[in-house]
């Protein structure tokens, strides 16, 4: 968006290395098909990580099992990659042994809404104060292009081959009504949307779910491709109203016509953390840091 | 329910017990239920003495084990009070308001200690000898070489008086009309019976001689724990009191019943009530014997026991009069002692 | 004098039997007796089915109830008439003597008391209404009935009572007159019975004596071992256990989280044990079995975790609240892969401490899921337990890396020679590294070539068997006689306790008996098992599971002939059965019993 201008890769080279950005991906490369958006999660999650300040070790990565899940490898903090679908519980572990530690739960749409649905909503009602960044790309990569909760109807693959007759999920709508403190959406192909939407979500204190749209150029050459998307994704309208949780719940309804990028619902409540730590002081408990590296305490 | 016969017997003593193993014997498919108040199984009352020679363990007083009356099919209920007998609808309600159904009963509830009226304000500092725990309680009151004041006497008081005699006790019996309960002695006998009760030991007042009882109080402290005062102002001092004036049937549950009682439920020789399925047998008894035209007691364990005998027999379909088995008079040895037959027991 | 008392109170639910029970038990603890007592409940919620109390009071604490009882108390007629049974050869049994309505022939106790037992009618409604105006206390009355009886001091009780009703005002001013009523009462009785109160033992030094059950003592176990997390799910029988901890946790400032499902609970605890808490969760089978897939993630990732699991009857939703011994396959083999584990099943409430604190040792010290294993019979089972005045564990048993100028990426996973990897947690700079259910390298990077496969296998093996020397923990015991024995028993878990009763009782008939108590099941101790068996003309091994769970894992640790006594009574097995194999295997000839 906005005016095109030449980049050049000495000017780039030197950005990037002068950021201290590259100190949060780690040596390994990413296993995923060139041309994957899931490239540019990785960099505005580096990105991000690297402008908020936050050191590597007071950072973990949670996931789960697919594509998407992969990611704790190609970040350089503490990473857990778990099993299919328990992304949220194990963060939810983690935040809670150590709320100092900045965690973020990442995942894909099978792993967050088909087998991992059930823990969503209680870490979003819970306002568990992590970041969850949902890579949706309407597919199961890993076993090859099958269905997805999120899939289109119509859509062919290997699981129906008769054409996908099921309506997908709209996450947006289920988090918002689950109770999510923020709810925001981006574009794996806008990489500046999406970094500053990973920040912003990183900042949030409190439960901040984003989706991100994703397309599968390997398995998905009819539905969500760049072209598609390109072509639908739009910013959410400026008169939006982040506060104005009806509002946002309308504009996510029109996300099954094209999606709109942007920061859908924002409010500031108690997290999981102050309610464990009020419960402490009602019991006249003295709050304690946790178990740290070295048994050292954090907080 | 089956329809095997329902003997219910009330009371679990010398007669009941016997009438139990002969209703066992002659009618073997037949349910026999034993009530009793008792929280003991049948024991033998009359080696109770044996108390005092430190003999505690009342499972030694047991006449027969827990296992003859698994063996006989004998329902035993101890600790079960009967209140009411219905003899229209042969029932008997128990106090814990359960209703049993008889075919047959058997009234064999025996005689409790009597206490005359005069008495009976001073019940709590007086011991009686009628259960087991009564005499392990005197047992464990009286002192060694302990002075034990006997009110009245009867057979059971003169029993348990020789014991402790023997055992170097020192009993004082304060003689009234109750001294040779059940037995009946004359006016002009009596001297040589009291006589007889010093030769064996007995320290002997005739309560008459001192104007009869007037008050039981505590002993003042250290004097012994009961004072007796009399009428004619004079004092006794003792460990133990403890009344004996003769047994009187246990019947209260039989009022009401629509069966014929005076003193005792009055039976036939056949000793059948007068309903024809009610029988009793024992001290709580009264059968009618034509040759002195009057119903007549019978105390002694061996007449009781053929009692209970009997009555089985006739439950049982045999047609048979009541004879008695034992002279129950009172003897007189020749060095001079007395002899009870109700003293001993077999 | 040996104490050794046991006690019943039969009572349908409202009577108050299990709260009668509980004041009796602490009333015993507080006088300074051992005891062990098991309270059973109708399977119902609510409704008016049986209840019973049993309490086994003690000189030295009892690994099980004794099969018959010295006093049998009735709070209800129709539920204790086919119990009384139970009362022993001049034991007391004691009633209600003035019922309220009119009964039929054989509707009353006192029809069914044997010859042999010693009845005691006691007018416990009117006692009760006497004193407090109301029949409701009757079961109050009862205890001080027995308190009395039994010539027990009656201070104990009433501390027992305060300390159940505390600050109930004028409730607990009518218990306390219902408790001396009763008492006085008791008092006035002749005793027919021949049951015996030694005096009580003396008090072991440096530790306080308390009554409590199973579950609590796993509290108690994990607070002592500085639990900072649990996450968990109700489930009967274990649902006590997070309930405890869920008024016990805040105070300490730890954290206590219930979770959406099981799948939750394991994945959160092994999150926090990622991090470095002390984690623990608590189940029952189903849970487990909901939980098998993430502990097999615990064992590849070597994340630190406690689960504590109360057994029920199974399979599936099986019987919630009946007792039965058949996970322990679930526990040492569920889930897919070569998955070991620890597994130790503690046999009794003092155990249940003991496991539960060392539980937390050996999850930090060799990197792996802990499987604590109790059944529905001893997380319910009350005993005296002696707590150390200083708890026994240790604070922290990891063995952390040291990652300070490590550039090169911290090998997270590299090969030792006792196979525990130096760890590191969040928080600790250099230590940076992704835990996953990949099959990795030493650095944890994904990686499934067979060497690098085989090593971290071996590693995950190998690194157990250390925990069979763990400090402070004896894997298995040997209890009985020495040396060369005509049976032997082997048992797990609660029904050790059945099988200790009956192996004292069998050496008491001449039988040369010895019982191994094996606590840790996994990884199992071959060795000491190994040298018990040689010693063992015969092997007993009785289980309450269907399948003899425990005597498969004993033969293929141990090859031989053993004889399995599968029981499954819904309940624990009763001595009295395993005496009689003990016999049959002894060569005594065995009465058949009656059905």
């Amino acid at each position: 968006m906005g005016e095109i201008r030449p980049v050049y890769l000495e000017d780039k080279l030197k950005e990037v290395e002068d950021s201290g950005r590259l100190d949060y991906r780690s040596k390994a490369l990413p296993t995923w098909c060139p041309g994957c958006g899931y490239f540019s999660i990785v960099e505005a999650v580096a990105t991000a990580l690297c402008e908020l300040g936050i050191p590597n070790e007071n950072a973990v990565m949670v996931s789960g099992i697919g594509c998407s899940s992969r990611f704790p490898f190609f970040i350089n903090t503490y990473g857990i990659h778990t099993l299919h679908g328990r992304a949220l519980p194990s963060a939810l572990g983690v935040k809670t042994a150590n709320p100092a530690l900045t965690v973020v739960a990442v995942g894909g749409d099978g792993d967050g809404f088909a087998i991992g649905g059930g823990h969503v909503p209680h870490a979003a009602r819970r306002n568990l104060d992590i970041t969850y960044l949902l890579f949706d790309n309407g597919i199961y990569g890993l076993t090859k292009g099958q269905t997805s909760p999120t899939s289109a109807i119509g859509f062919k693959t290997p699981t129906s081959p008769y054409a996908n007759p099921d309506r997908p999920l709209n996450p947006l709508l289920m988090l918002l009504s689950y109770g999510a403190s923020w709810v925001g959406q981006s574009y794996a192909g806008d990489p500046e949307h999406l970094r500053s939407m990973v920040r912003q979500a990183l900042e949030h204190r409190g439960f901040s779910y984003l989706h991100i749209l994703s397309p599968c150029v390997t398995f998905d050459k009819t539905h969500r491709t760049y072209v598609n998307l390109g072509m639908q994704v739009h910013p959410l309208p400026a008169t939006h109203d982040p506060a104005d949780k009806l509002a946002a719940m309308g504009e996510a309804m029109k996300n099954e016509q094209a999606p709109a990028v942007g920061l859908y619902y924002r409010e500031q409540r108690p997290t999981l953390d102050d309610a464990l730590d009020a419960l402490v002081e009602k019991a006249g408990g003295e709050k304690r840091g946790l178990r740290g590296g070295r048994g050292r305490k954090l907080r | 329910m089956s329809d095997a016969r329902h003997h219910v017997i009330i009371g679990s003593g010398v007669a009941g017990n016997q009438a139990a193993e002969t209703l066992r014997a002659r009618d073997p498919d037949s349910r026999i239920t034993m009530v009793t108040v008792s929280r003991l199984p049948f024991f033998n009352r009359y080696d109770l003495p044996r108390v005092f020679r430190g003999e505690r363990d009342w499972r030694r007083f047991v006449i027969y084990p827990a296992e003859y009356y698994r063996r006989n099919r004998i329902a035993l209920r101890r600790a079960t009070k009967v209140v009411a007998v219905d003899s229209i609808n042969q029932t008997l309600t128990l106090q814990h308001k359960e209703t049993i159904h008889f075919d047959t009963l058997l009234v064999a509830s025996g005689a409790r200690s009597y206490l005359p009226e005069e008495l009976s304000e001073y019940r709590p500092l007086l011991l009686g000898f009628g259960a087991f725990h009564e005499a392990v309680q005197v047992a464990e009151t009286l002192p060694k070489r302990g002075h034990v004041i006997m009110l009245g006497g009867d057979t059971i008081g003169l029993d348990l008086a020789r014991t402790l005699i023997e055992l170097r006790h020192r009993v004082t019996l304060l003689a009234d009309d109750y001294t040779f309960w059940p037995h009946e002695v004359s006016e002009a006998d009596r001297p040589r019976y009291i006589a007889a009760l010093r030769n064996m030991g007995f320290e002997v007042i005739e309560a008459k001689e001192r104007g009869s009882l007037a008050a039981v109080s505590q002993g003042a402290p250290g004097l012994p724990a009961r004072r007796l005062v009399f009428k004619d102002g004079s004092e006794l001092h003792g460990d133990v009191v403890m009344p004996f004036f003769g047994n009187v049937p246990i019947l209260d549950f039989m009022i009401g019943s629509g069966v014929d009682i005076e003193r005792g439920l009055l039976v036939r020789p056949d000793l059948r009530t007068t309903h024809e399925n009610i029988y009793a047998a024992g001290d709580n008894c009264q059968i009618w014997t034509d040759s002195v035209r009057r119903y007549c007691f019978y105390h002694g364990w061996k007449n009781v026991r053929a009692m209970g005998e009997l009555a089985a027999r006739n439950i049982t379909g045999a047609n048979e009069a009541w004879t008695p088995q034992h002279d129950e008079s009172l003897r007189l040895t020749a060095d001079g002692k007395i002899l009870s037959p109700f003293w001993e027991y077999q | 004098m040996n104490t050794d008392v046991q006690i019943a109170i039969v009572g349908s639910a409202g009577d108050g039997t299990i709260a009668a029970g509980d004041i009796l038990r602490r009333a015993m603890a507080e006088i300074g007796y051992r005891v062990i007592s098991f309270d059973l409940y109708p399977a119902e919620i609510r409704g008016f089915g049986k209840c019973i109390a049993r309490l086994r009071v003690s000189d030295e604490q009892a690994y099980s109830l004794k099969q018959k009882s010295d006093i049998l108390v009735s709070l209800d007629d129709s539920h204790a008439i086919p119990h009384v049974g139970e009362a022993r050869e001049w034991g007391a049994v004691i009633y209600e003597t003035n019922s309220v309505n009119p009964l039929p022939e054989g509707a009353h106790l006192s029809a069914h008391i044997d010859p042999g037992q010693v009845p005691y009618n006691v007018p416990i409604r009117e006692l009760a209404e006497k004193s407090t105006g109301a029949a409701r206390s009757r079961n109050i009355v009862v205890v001080g009935y027995i308190i009395g009886l039994m010539r027990l001091p009656l201070e104990p009780a009433l501390r027992a009572l305060t300390g159940k009703f505390k600050g109930k005002g004028e409730i607990a001013q009518k218990n306390e007159a219902a408790l001396r009523a009763g008492y006085e009462e008791g008092l006035r009785w002749f005793r027919l019975d021949d049951i015996e109160f030694g005096p009580p033992p003396a008090q072991e030094r440096g530790a306080h004596l308390e009554m409590i059950n199973g579950n609590a003592a796993i509290v108690r176990g994990a607070l002592d071992a500085g639990i900072d997390t649990f996450f968990g799910y109700p489930i009967t029988p274990a649902t006590s256990i997070m309930e405890r901890l869920a008024s016990e946790m805040p105070k300490r400032g730890a954290r206590l989280v219930q979770t959406e499902d099981e799948i939750a609970a394991i994945s959160a605890t092994l999150g926090a044990g990622f991090a470095g808490a002390r984690a623990a969760t608590a189940t029952s089978g189903p849970g487990l079995s909901l939980m098998a897939e993430m502990l097999g993630f615990g064992v590849i990732a070597e994340v630190p975790s406690v689960v504590f699991v109360s057994q029920r009857g199974g399979p599936s939703t099986g019987m919630p609240t009946k007792h039965e011994q058949s996970d322990l396959n679930m526990a040492v083999f569920g889930g897919h892969g070569d998955a070991p584990r620890i597994v130790i099943a503690p046999t009794n409430v003092e155990g249940c401490y003991r496991c539960a604190g060392r539980a937390f040792e050996m999850a930090e010290a060799y990197q792996t899921p802990v499987i604590v294993l109790l059944d529905l019979y001893l997380s319910n089972r009350y005993e005296t337990v002696p707590f150390p005045d200083r708890p026994p564990f240790e604070a922290d048993t990891n063995r952390y890396a040291d990652t300070r100028g490590g550039a090169a990426g911290f090998q997270r996973y590299v090969l030792t020679a006792d196979g525990v990897s130096p760890r590191s947690t969040p928080g600790q700079p250099g230590g940076m590294h992704v835990a996953t259910g990949l099959e990795h390298n030493e650095l944890g990077r994904p990686n499934d070539q067979p060497d690098m496969h085989l090593a971290q296998s071996r590693k995950r093996h190998e690194k157990l068997k250390a925990a069979l020397r763990h400090p402070g923990f004896e894997p298995a015991k040997r209890f009985g006689d020495t040396g060369a024995v005509d049976v032997g028993l082997v048992a797990w878990g609660s029904s050790f306790g059945e099988c200790l009763e009956a192996m004292y009782l069998a050496q008491e008939e001449g039988i040369r008996c010895a019982a191994l108590k094996v606590l840790m099941i996994s990884p199992f101790p071959v060795e000491m098992a190994t040298s018990f068996l040689a010693d063992c003309k015969e092997v007993l091994v009785p289980e309450v599971n269907y399948q003899g769970q425990f005597a498969g894992i004993l033969q293929m640790q141990v090859p031989r002939a053993v004889t399995r006594m599968t029981r499954i009574p819904c309940a624990p097995m009763r001595v009295e059965e395993i005496l009689d194999e003990i016999r049959r295997l002894a060569g005594r000839v065995v009465e058949p019993q009656a059905a």
